[in-house]
């Protein structure tokens, strides 16, 4: 791992167009704003692992479960879903994002 | 436009094959895994089954989030758009991930992070909304219509 120190307002440079400035620092906490391409995905590393968490939790229920939830649905859906179509959202490219 | 997500599931199944999902964002925990097939489950077309091509074994239990959340509307980035191929948003619907239990009342929908899929192209993504307040475990069962957390972390 490569490791480097930076000041309030310093930056490193990740690849061609990857940015990374240091903020503020208060405390033990680190404000990081991060000036990536909008193709670049962005995450905070533990939400990404407690993502991988639920998938592999959801991953392959038992048969049972299956068709037990299956049971049940038919008891409480008694309609068809109604509209749920996802809206668009354009970042301003001008923010940087922070975490 | 009522209908919307279960004819669009619909319209993906039209050419009679079970269709092909290429995951141009796979899901996480599972980055080696690509294509999955999305089959429905029940008769009403409400669940669906994505199972990996090459590891059937691999499921996971799919549904339209407005069967038990009507009032979710999650919000794409147009880089997301892009990457399915989707030129306008009637290309695109939504699945969440159910994490299923014993019974129906432990089960629970991941609406943070939900499957995006273009049924034209057949690519799909599974979208972290970081900045959402929605749940990853959002319970299904009618008691939690409602997937909002009450109070935004963060």
């Amino acid at each position: 791992m490569l490791v480097l120190s930076r000041r309030v307002g310093e930056s490193i440079v990740i690849g061609d167009n990857v940015t990374v400035t240091v903020l503020e620092i208060r405390g033990d906490v680190v404000r990081v704003g991060v000036d990536a391409p909008r193709e670049v995905k962005v995450h905070r590393q533990e939400l990404l692992a407690e993502l991988a968490d639920t998938n592999r939790a959801a991953a392959s229920p038992s048969p049972e479960s299956v068709a037990e939830s299956i049971a049940g649905l038919s008891r409480i859906v008694p309609e068809r879903p109604e509209s749920g179509r996802p809206t668009r959202r354009t970042d301003d490219p001008e923010q940087p994002r922070e975490s | 436009m009522s209908d919307l997500g279960t004819a669009t599931v619909e319209q993906t199944q039209r050419s009679g094959d079970t269709p092909v999902l290429e995951m141009v964002q796979p899901m996480a925990g599972f980055p080696e895994v690509r294509r999955y097939l999305l089959e429905r489950l029940d008769e009403s077309g409400v669940i669906c089954d994505l199972r990996a091509v090459d590891n059937p074994d691999l499921r996971f239990v799919v549904a339209p989030p407005q069967v038990f959340f009507d009032d979710y509307a999650p919000e794409v980035d147009d880089a997301v758009a892009d990457a399915l191929g989707a030129t306008s948003a009637e290309d695109l619907f939504v699945l969440v991930v159910l994490t299923l239990g014993a019974t129906l009342h432990d089960a629970t929908a991941n609406l943070m992070a939900p499957v995006l899929v273009n049924h034209r192209t057949h690519r799909a993504a599974q979208v972290l909304l970081d900045r959402s307040d929605w749940p990853l475990r959002a319970p299904i069962a009618p008691a939690g219509r409602s997937g909002r957390v009450a109070t935004p972390v963060g």
